[in-house]
This record gives C-alpha cells, sequence and structure tokens, in this order.
C-alpha cells in the first residue's frame, strides 16, 4: 500500500499518506491510539473502504477493490473489531453464508463436512449447530476467524482481536495465530496494548494521527520508544497514589443479586464494602455482571436480593434521582447511551439527571436558563473541557471532552460515593491521565470511589483495593499489593490461582 | 449556522416538491409555470386573499403542532386526523346545543373541543406505554374509528334539523369573532398562535419540556437521568391532542360561513394528516411550524385559483406536500448538494 | 399477570366474534358460504400487501407507505385495465406500478439512507392527493368511477363459494415467500441483512441490491393488491379506496412476526371481520339494529386489539428501518 489517503464524506481526515507492506509469513503489528487511523488503513487494504487517494500493489501488481468481495478474491480477509456475525445463525450458517455453493436452494449438509475438514485442519473447535449470539465471545471470535479462513484467505487481518477475551484465550490466540504463520500465512494484528504487540508480532508499524510515525523489527524494539511514537510523548504517564487509611465503609453491598437482560441472574449473590477515601476496583472481562452491577446501584436495574447500605442506612428500593439524593454520583458506562444526548447542547446536558434540582428551577416547573448557563460555563473552565461555549451541541465536541463534561458534573453533586464504569474507555491519552487523576483527588478528598473497568492496568493502578469479577461473582477481594496481572489475569478467567482464596 | 442549515433543507425540500408536483402536470397537459403563477396569485395576490391563506393556516399550525410534539418525545403520532374529528365534534355540541353568556360560551366551546381531542390521544397514549403498541397503527386506527364514529354523531345527535348534511352551526354566543368583512379569518388565530407561543415555552423553558425532548433524544440517558419516561409520553400524546381538538374547534367556530360539521367531515377531512408535512418543513418546531403552515396555508388557499383558473385539481397541492415529506426523509439529498456546490 | 389478562382478551374477542355471527345466523339465516366468500376477497389485498413487507422488513427495510402504493394501483390498474381491455392487464399493470413505488423508496432508503418511516408517510401523504387528482384528471370526475364490467376478473365457482383467482395466487405467493425466506440461498441472505448487513457486505455479497430486491418485490405484491380492489372486488374505484388497508396489512405484518404464512393467517381473520361487517351491513333485519358506522369500525377495533394482545412477543431483525454504510 503506498501512500494512502483517506478523507471521510464528513470532512474527517482519517489518513494522510500512509505507505505499509507485508511480506508473506510474517506477522506485523499495527499500533497506535484509538482514532489514529489504524482500523481505516485496513478497513482500505479489506475492500470495505475505497481510499481518496493512493495506490494498492500485490505481487507488484496495482489492485483495485470495490467491495469486500474483490478482496476476499485477492486473498485478504479482515476479523472485525466488532465481530460481522449473524447472531441468530449458526455457526455454520455464519460461515457459510456469501459461499453457499449453490445460487437456488440452501443445502448445508455438503458444506458441513468441508467446515469440519477446515476446522481440523486448523485446529478450531466450534460447535457448528448452536446460534452464535449464545456462543461465549472467545468462540464467537473462533468462528469469525473460521469464516474469513473457509474463503482461503492468505492475509488475516486482527483488529483489536483481544479487547473482550482474557488472559488465556489470548495465550490460545497467540498460539494459534503462530500456526498460521508457520502455515505461511501473514497477518496484521491491530491493536493499541504495547505488551501484545511485542509478544506476538515480528515487525510494528506505528500509526499516529493517520501518519506512520515509526516502523521498526520487533526484537529491537522497546516499549518507551513505541510509546513516543504512539502518543507523541516519552511516556504516558502515572497517576501518583500516595498511601493513605480508609476511613468508614461508606457502601455496603450484602449478598447482591441482580437480573439482567435475559432475565437469568447477573450478578450471583455479590457481598462487598468501599470505605472513604479508598479505590475500590472491580476487574473483569466485560459480560460478567459489571454494568448490572453498576445499573443496580445507580438506581437503573432492580435488585432481585440482599441489601445496599449507604452509610448504615438501606438503600432500596432505588431510583437514579433517589440515588443521586443519597450521595451516589453515577459515570455511566457507556456516555453516548446513558450519559449525554449528543443533540443537546453543553448546557443542556450538563443538568442531566440534575435537572430537577431547585437550583436549576424557578416555580412552577421552570427552567432557570441564567443559573444553568452560569453553571455550565463553570463546568467547562473547571474540568477543562474544550468546548465553543455552553450552546454548543454536544455532538460537536470530542469524546474527550464530552467524558470530561460527564465527570464534571457528576463530581459537582458533592457525592459521598463515585460510581466510576468505564470512565476512560475509548478516550485519548491526556484526557485518560486527567480523568484518572480526578479520581484519585476525589479519592484523597475522602471520598468512596467504586471503579469497575475492564482495563487491566487502570484497575491496578487506581485501586486500594481490588475485586475480580467473573460469571457474577467476586472470584479474590483484597488489596492491590496482594494481586499481580498473573493473577488478575486467571481469575478473569474464572481460574483461582493455587494458595489463594478470595 | 445552527439556525441557517434546517432553513435551507426546508427550502430545497420545498423547491424540489413544487417542480416534482409541477412534473405531474404535464402527462394532462396542464402547464405547470401558468399553475403556479395562479397559485401564488390567488395565495398572496391582495389583502384578502393574505387573510384567507392565514385562515387555511391555522389548523395547520395546530395539527402540525401534535406532529410535531411527538416527533420531540420520539412518537410518530399521526392520530391528529382522528383527535381532529372528536375535537369538532365537542365544539359543535358545545357551541350548538348549550346556551351560555357570550365569552363565557366560546371558552367553554374551545375547551371542550380541546378536551375531546386530548380524551382522543388517551387510549393510544396508554396502549403505547403499557403494551408497546406501536403509535403509527393504533393513531391510524383511532383516526378511522374516529371518521365513522364523527359521521354518526354528527348525523345521528347533531344534524340540523330538514338539512342532513351538516350539522347544527354555532351559535353567535360561541363564535369567535371575524377579523375583516368578507374574510374567513377569525380571532381564533390567535388563539392557535399563542398555543402554539406556549407549547414552544413548555418544550424549551419548563422540566417537563425537558424531561420530554430528553426521551426522544436519548431514552436511556432519560432513565439515568430519572425521567419517568411513561409521563413524558403522555404529555407528549395529551399535548398533541388538545392542540388537534383546538384543531377541529377552530374550523367549527371559528371558521365562516359554515360554522358547522358537514355530514361528510369534508371541511376538516385530510387537515390533520397536512400537518405531518407542515410539521416537517417547520423543523417539528412550534414557531417554525407556524411559518410553515403559513406557507401551506397559501398552497391550499392558492389551489383554488389555480384549479380555477388553469384547470390543475387542487388536490394536487396535497401530493406536492408528500412529496415535500419524502425530500425532507431524504438527508443525503443535502449532503450531496453541499458537495456539489462547494466543487 | 399479562399472560391472564391477554387469554381473557382473547377469549372476549373470539367470544364476541362468535357471538357477532351467531346473532347473525339466526337473525337472517346468514349462509357461512358468503361470509367466507366476503372474508376471502377482503383477505386478498391485505395478504398481498402482508406477505411482500413481510419480506422487505426481513431483509431490514420498512415500507409504512403501503396505504400509499395500495390507493395509486387501484387507480392505476383500472387505468391500464381500460387502455387495454382487460382486467389481466390491469393486474399487470398494477403490479409494475406498485413495483415502481416500491424501486423508488428503495432506492432513497439504501442510497439516499433515508428516514423510511417518514419517506412511507411521504408517500401515504402524497396518495392522498394524487389519488384524487388522478381521479379528476382522467376520468374528469370526482366521485366514484366505475369501469365497463367486462373488465372485471371473473370468480371461479367452488363448493365454497365464489372465488377470485386472485386470492389462490395471494395464498400461493404467501407460500413461496414462505419457500423463499426458509429454504432457498436468497432467503438466507435476505435474513441475514436484516440481522447484520456488515455480515453479508464482508462474505462480498451487495447489500444493497437484497434490499432493493425486497423492496421491488414488496411493492410490487401491495400493487397486485391495489389492482385487485376495483377489478375483482368492488368493480370500481373511489378516492379512499383502500381505507387504511395498508395500515391493516401492517398489523398483519407486526402480529405475524414477518412470517409470511402467520401473516396470511392473520389477513384472513382481518378479512373474515371485514367480511362479517359487509355481511351485517346489507342484511335486512340486521342493518336497522346495528348502525352501519358501527360495522365500520369492526375491522380497525378488531386490528387494535389483536395488535394490543400479541405484540412484545415478536422477535424483529435487529437492524430494521436503519440504513447500511460502511463508515
Amino acid at each position: 500500500m503506498r501512500d494512502i489517503h483517506k478523507v471521510y464524506p464528513d470532512g474527517t481526515v482519517a489518513l494522510r499518506g500512509v505507505d505499509f507492506h507485508l511480506e508473506p509469513g510474517e506477522i506485523v503489528g499495527l499500533l497506535g491510539e484509538n482514532g489514529a487511523g489504524k482500523t481505516t488503513l485496513m478497513k482500505i487494504l479489506s475492500g470495505l473502504l475505497p481510499p481518496t487517494r493512493g495506490e494498492i500493489r500485490i505481487d507488484g501488481r496495482p489492485v483495485r477493490f470495490r467491495n469486500p468481495a474483490d478482496a476476499l478474491r485477492a486473498g485478504i480477509g479482515m476479523v472485525h473489531q466488532i465481530f460481522t456475525l449473524v447472531p441468530p445463525y449458526t455457526a455454520l450458517e455464519n460461515i457459510l453464508l456469501g459461499q453457499e455453493g449453490s445460487m437456488l436452494w440452501l443445502s448445508k449438509d455438503r458444506a458441513r463436512d468441508q467446515v469440519q475438514r477446515l476446522l481440523q485442519e486448523l485446529g478450531l473447535s466450534i460447535p457448528l449447530d448452536v446460534p452464535v449470539e449464545l456462543l461465549p465471545i472467545g468462540v464467537q471470535q473462533r468462528v469469525e476467524i473460521a469464516k474469513v479462513l473457509y474463503r482461503g484467505t492468505q492475509v488475516l487481518i486482527l483488529d483489536e482481536p483481544t479487547s473482550a477475551l482474557t488472559p488465556l484465550e489470548v495465550a490460545e490466540l497467540f498460539r494459534f495465530l503462530r500456526d498460521l504463520k508457520a502455515g505461511g500465512r501473514s497477518i496484521v494484528f491491530i491493536t493499541h496494548k504495547l505488551r501484545e504487540v511485542l509478544e506476538i508480532s515480528d515487525r510494528i508499524v506505528v500509526l499516529r494521527n493517520g501518519r506512520v510515525t515509526g516502523e521498526i523489527s520487533t526484537p529491537e524494539a522497546t516499549p518507551e520508544q513505541l510509546a513516543e511514537w504512539m502518543v507523541g510523548r516519552a511516556v504516558v504517564p502515572r497517576v501518583s497514589r500516595s498511601p493513605r487509611p480508609p476511613g468508614e465503609a461508606v457502601l455496603v453491598v450484602r449478598d447482591l443479586e441482580v437480573i439482567g437482560d435475559l432475565g437469568l441472574p447477573a450478578v450471583k449473590g455479590v457481598s462487598f464494602e468501599v470505605r472513604a477515601g479508598e479505590i475500590f476496583g472491580i476487574a473483569g472481562v466485560e459480560g460478567n455482571g459489571q454494568s448490572e452491577l453498576a445499573q443496580a446501584l445507580g438506581g437503573l436495574r432492580p435488585i432481585r436480593r440482599g441489601e445496599i447500605l449507604l452509610d448504615g442506612k438501606p438503600l432500596t428500593p432505588l431510583t437514579p434521582i433517589e440515588a443521586y439524593r443519597r450521595g451516589i454520583a453515577h459515570i455511566p458506562e457507556d456516555r453516548l447511551r446513558f450519559g449525554i444526548a449528543l443533540n443537546f447542547d453543553v448546557a443542556e446536558n450538563s443538568i442531566l439527571s440534575r435537572q430537577w434540582e431547585p437550583a436549576f428551577l424557578r416555580g412552577w416547573g421552570r427552567l432557570d436558563w441564567g443559573q444553568i448557563l452560569s453553571f455550565a460555563g463553570r463546568l467547562l473552565q473547571q474540568f477543562q473541557v474544550i468546548a465553543p461555549g455552553p450552546r454548543a451541541l454536544a455532538r460537536s465536541l470530542s469524546g474527550g471532552n464530552q467524558q470530561k463534561l460527564v465527570v464534571g458534573r457528576e463530581l459537582t453533586k458533592e457525592p459521598k460515593l463515585i460510581l466510576a464504569v468505564h470512565p476512560t474507555r475509548g478516550l485519548d491519552v491526556a484526557s485518560t491521565a486527567y480523568i484518572r487523576e480526578l479520581l484519585v483527588q476525589m479519592r484523597d478528598a475522602g471520598k468512596a470511589v467504586l471503579l469497575i473497568s475492564a482495563d487491566l492496568d487502570e484497575v491496578l493502578e487506581l485501586s486500594d483495593r481490588i475485586a475480580v469479577m467473573y460469571e457474577g461473582k467476586f472470584l479474590g477481594v483484597g488489596p492491590v499489593e496482594a494481586f499481580t496481572r498473573e493473577t488478575i489475569g486467571m481469575m478473569m478467567g474464572g481460574i483461582v490461582p493455587q494458595g489463594r482464596v478470595g | 449556522m445552527r439556525g441557517a442549515r434546517p432553513l435551507l433543507e426546508s427550502l430545497v425540500a420545498i423547491g424540489v416538491g413544487l417542480i416534482a408536483g409541477g412534473l405531474l402536470m404535464l402527462p394532462f397537459g396542464y402547464h405547470p409555470l401558468r399553475a403556479y403563477q395562479a397559485l401564488f396569485q390567488g395565495a398572496f395576490g391582495t389583502l384578502h386573499d393574505v387573510l384567507e391563506t392565514l385562515a387555511f393556516a391555522t389548523p395547520l399550525m395546530l395539527t402540525a403542532l401534535t406532529f410535531g410534539v411527538g416527533v420531540r418525545a420520539g412518537l410518530f403520532n399521526i392520530g391528529a386526523e382522528g383527535q381532529m374529528y372528536i375535537g369538532a365534534i365537542g365544539a359543535v355540541w358545545a357551541a350548538s346545543f348549550l346556551s351560555l353568556p357570550p365569552g363565557l360560551h366560546l371558552l367553554v366551546a374551545t375547551l371542550v373541543a380541546i378536551l375531546c381531542g386530548a380524551l382522543w390521544s388517551l387510549v393510544p397514549a396508554l396502549l403505547k406505554i403499557w403494551r408497546g403498541v406501536h403509535e403509527v397503527i393504533s393513531t391510524i386506527m383511532f383516526n378511522w374509528i374516529a371518521f365513522h364514529l364523527a359521521m354518526y354523531l354528527a348525523i345521528r345527535y347533531l344534524a340540523e334539523p330538514g338539512r342532513a348534511e351538516r350539522t347544527r352551526p354555532a351559535l353567535p354566543t360561541a363564535r369567535y369573532p371575524i377579523l375583516a368583512e368578507g374574510s374567513t379569518l377569525t380571532a381564533v388565530i390567535f388563539v392557535a398562535v399563542l398555543f402554539c407561543l406556549a407549547v414552544y415555552f413548555i418544550l424549551w423553558g419548563t422540566r417537563l419540556g425537558y424531561e420530554l425532548r430528553l426521551v426522544g433524544e436519548n431514552p436511556e440517558a432519560a432513565r439515568y437521568a430519572g425521567v419517568r419516561i411513561g409521563w413524558a409520553l403522555l404529555w407528549s400524546f395529551l399535548i398533541g391532542g388538545m392542540a388537534a381538538g383546538l384543531a377541529g374547534a377552530s374550523q367549527i367556530i371559528g371558521r365562516p360561513p359554515a360554522w358547522s360539521l358537514y355530514a361528510t367531515l369534508g371541511n376538516v377531512a385530510t387537515l390533520g394528516f397536512d400537518g405531518i408535512g407542515v410539521a416537517l418543513v417547520g423543523r417539528n418546531h412550534p414557531l417554525g411550524g407556524i411559518l410553515a403552515a403559513i406557507l401551506f396555508g397559501a398552497l391550499q388557499h392558492g389551489g383554488r385559483f389555480m384549479e380555477y383558473h388553469a384547470g390543475v385539481v387542487s388536490e394536487l397541492v396535497r401530493a406536492v406536500n408528500g412529496l415535500i415529506v419524502i425530500t425532507l426523509a431524504v438527508p443525503e439529498l443535502w449532503t450531496m448538494l453541499r458537495r456539489r456546490l462547494s466543487r | 399477570m399479562r399472560g391472564l389478562l391477554q387469554r381473557l382478551g382473547w377469549i372476549g374477542f373470539i367470544a364476541l366474534a362468535l357471538g357477532l355471527l351467531a346473532y347473525g345466523f339466526e337473525q337472517v339465516g346468514l349462509k357461512p358460504v358468503s361470509l367466507l366468500e366476503a372474508g376471502l376477497l377482503a383477505m386478498t389485498p391485505l395478504a398481498l400487501a402482508a406477505v411482500g413487507e413481510c419480506v422487505n422488513e426481513k431483509a431490514g427495510v420498512v415500507n409504512i407507505g403501503l396505504e400509499g402504493i395500495l390507493l395509486i394501483t387501484a387507480v392505476a390498474g383500472v387505468w391500464v385495465a381500460e387502455q387495454f381491455g382487460s382486467g389481466i392487464a390491469g393486474l399487470v399493470g398494477g403490479m409494475v406500478i406498485g413495483a415502481l413505488i416500491g424501486l423508488v423508496l428503495g432506492l432513497l432508503a439504501v442510497y439516499g439512507r433515508s428516514d423510511q418511516i417518514i419517506a412511507g408517510m411521504g408517500l401515504n401523504l402524497f396518495a392522498l392527493g394524487f389519488t384524487p387528482y388522478l381521479l379528476m384528471s382522467l376520468w374528469a370526475f370526482p366521485g366514484i368511477h366505475i369501469f365497463p364490467r367486462e373488465l372485471m376478473i371473473p370468480r371461479w365457482i367452488t363448493p365454497i363459494g365464489q372465488i377470485s383467482p386472485v386470492t389462490l395466487v395471494a395464498v400461493l405467493l404467501a407460500i413461496l415467500a414462505h419457500i423463499l425466506l426458509h429454504h432457498t440461498v436468497l432467503g438466507f441472505r435476505i435474513r441475514a441483512v436484516g440481522e447484520r448487513p456488515e455480515a453479508v457486505d464482508v462474505a462480498g455479497v451487495r447489500v444493497d441490491r437484497l434490499r432493493l430486491f425486497t423492496s421491488v418485490l414488496g411493492g410490487a405484491l401491495c400493487g397486485l393488491g391495489g389492482a385487485f380492489m376495483p377489478l375483482a372486488w368492488f368493480g370500481g374505484v373511489v378516492k379512499e379506496i383502500s381505507a387504511g388497508r395498508g395500515f391493516i396489512a401492517l398489523a398483519c405484518v407486526v402480529f405475524a412476526g414477518l412470517e409470511p404464512l402467520l401473516a396470511l393467517a392473520a389477513a384472513f381473520l382481518f378479512g373474515l371481520t371485514e367480511g362479517i361487517a359487509y355481511a351485517v351491513a346489507v342484511t335486512p333485519g340486521v342493518k336497522e339494529r346495528i348502525p352501519f358506522y358501527f360495522v365500520n369500525m369492526l375491522p380497525y377495533i378488531t386490528t387494535l386489539l389483536v395488535v394490543t394482545l400479541v405484540i412484545g412477543r415478536r422477535r424483529f431483525p435487529r437492524t430494521i428501518g436503519r440504513p447500511y454504510a460502511r463508515e
């Protein structure tokens, strides 16, 4: 790929002249922050997006892909970060889609043998006749990979393939990828995690802001060098956290059971407490009940059994407004889903969940716009939100600034307990560092902070005490010093290391 | 910039709608330019025509409000038509069969109509809130039920003795004053505009309006913010029903010369559906709706001239309304246009 | 609690329907055959529109403009029939015009990324004005237009009464649509595209063509239903000829959870209601007692009841009504 440019129809410039090449039988790590252009580049290579400028050559011959079918025919296939599986279809049906063999009647039996042979060859085990929506994420990923390889793919592109996997599953995936490489296939591995790229790749290409900022063969690479290429700065700043004796228990949760969307228990009898002046971190692969736990504490989901005590007083039944009144601030897991309304302006978003506060109202339920605007102005200033002004639409703010607005709104609620769910997911390095620092400040100011995050580094860096959540239960609870990356990693996969009981 | 784009989009859609409407005239041998000339002359030619245009605009700004307040809460409430029939029936009953002092009678008739419209919107609202019945299906079914119910009531109980084709006219004590001699524009337009202003204030100046719009923008965020979603939806339906009821009243106690409801419902029919186009052109905003209603009022009043002078059936105006709505449904049209212009 | 209410509702509804039937029989010796005849006729346009829309919505495209297509193709079908002097030509004409309207809506949805609900409603509004305009422009007559009797599609006399061949075509099409969706490669892809267009796209199958195809198919079936109303049923055309049938068809689609055979069954149920209404309205001895206006409400009330009772139990494609774009 030479001199690839991409400008999206809405005017966003994603790629500004990228050169990229791939040899047979190598694994290339494509490293970069969110929005660096990694995914865009690979979508162009896999035919999903047309480049605005630039050319692609295979074995020296220029090619033009109009759609993914062209790329597949040229032997290039991509495993997307968000899987492209049809949820109610079985694994077999998903693998067959587009390759049904006949044009008229659908017959799955003939294809079944072929698929089974392929799976055997690859050493993948997949239940073929279960709808994929019922399979665990790790198995879904295998289906996705099998789907691409069934089409005779020689170049396999994987976009952030480890984001939803446990460390054990990651190790298994890496073993599989090395086998594929040994079989002569080439692999592009997109990630933002330094550790992974150093472990799996032969060569590393770093993208920042739509440009290649560095390229190095993996044995020569150092994490510091890669980080500098990635963020344009020497090191990712670490939040400093001084030891501090914790205070009274603010939140006490006893034997909590919460029902999930599918009607089955998602949180299965969890007990813990969060004390004033401490950050209690809950680690775990997403989908193990963390969302439901957070929603229950925020008043968004009824609890089935157990009790929640705040300052020693029971807290049920709970509505979001009641939770706020009692002193819970909730930084929700997905700001676009829960936290803001994109077509509301900054001022309107600054009172979202606070719209009932007397401070923002005049008589008869009228909004006091003077108060709201000055409050929004204060938020922008105090929390370093970069926005044209309180009347700018939330849509016009970057993700980091939207999140800072949400965090500011919640932290100014004068809470006793801060519920922070994936508070830095998808954010740039600067906003991430800033928000982490705010959480530590809150802790130092004597607040109780409950941090739920799928980012293991975040939990380890910020928390005073840690719990690992797996299938709705806590596998281990203890001070941060008692855990290592490896032990947490095993617990995230459901394995309690020898000699430890939570 | 935030204000300019929607306005331009609306203007482009109106232009496309009119051009497409002109194309529909060609196969039948009509002359589009002559027809449109007659239309605009008819709509704005004299002061009298301007007043008539405003008279046509009055019910439209209200039925547009019904749809617009629905959209603001994330609903596709197309029940204005039926709510308007029932409102009109309420107005006929209160204005022709009650005997009250002047002023009070007018007030009561107006309020009864508003109440009737709101009541007719209540069942689709509750079906939506409790059972999740999609409002497109429920409101359309209620429109048809209202259609037959209104005709039944008009003919069976409210008809003028000896004249089966219409109901008893409103008593003089329940009529809005005519604003100019020989015109059909009455003071009801002020009530309509006031209603629009009030809804505008509710939507952007109160907690209720804030929560209602939040439900429309992002229902999950509304839940997170502690909004009782059912209440917000109920209010959206009820405000819409009130507006439609008032629209029905405006055609009975605010529109000479009939001051009554035709047994075919001919003097109110389709005004509710027309409001959908008006609302969309007015960007589902109460004030935008007033402007758009004047435009559509002009089309309807001018359409009669067009029929007279150019022979083009005035119903074509309604077809143009539909074409404008279809155009507005395609956001890409605007993007394509902008790309073409910036080149 | 909800289940109980639901069951009570069903029982009440069935009891009401049976009661009405029994009442009719007793009063005037109403023949069940004529009721079935009327019901099957009323079923046909509903079934055609609903079956086409089932396939369309399976692919993730919603067309709430069925009412508009029914109106326009009813008029257009009569016009084509008169031009060619053949009722069959009229039916074909209705189909072609319905397909064209489906194509336009499909193009807007797929390439224009339109809001499908608003576009469909726009089509309904358009038809509301365009139909009377057409009636006036074509025949210079605002009311009912009666065409020559020989253009009517003749009905077959069978042991269960007179049945229109178009009704049989509608039943056949429902079966074919079922086979298409569940037993062919095309249907396999159509169902996939409604659930996860990305999956179809990366598999190298054109999302746009699949959705255009179902949109055209839905339009064509609906157009056949539109032309059926005057040419094989009423014998004339008025500006409000479809009287909400497009929306009742949508209710059938919802009821059926997008399964063509269930949609056919729902259409039969609604058709029978309309048949009862019709029978009540024309039978001496009954029509004097029950106001004709209330009889006319029956199909709409039934629709509301059924939709209220079954909703929430159906699964719809995940991307229904949403445009697909790669970015």
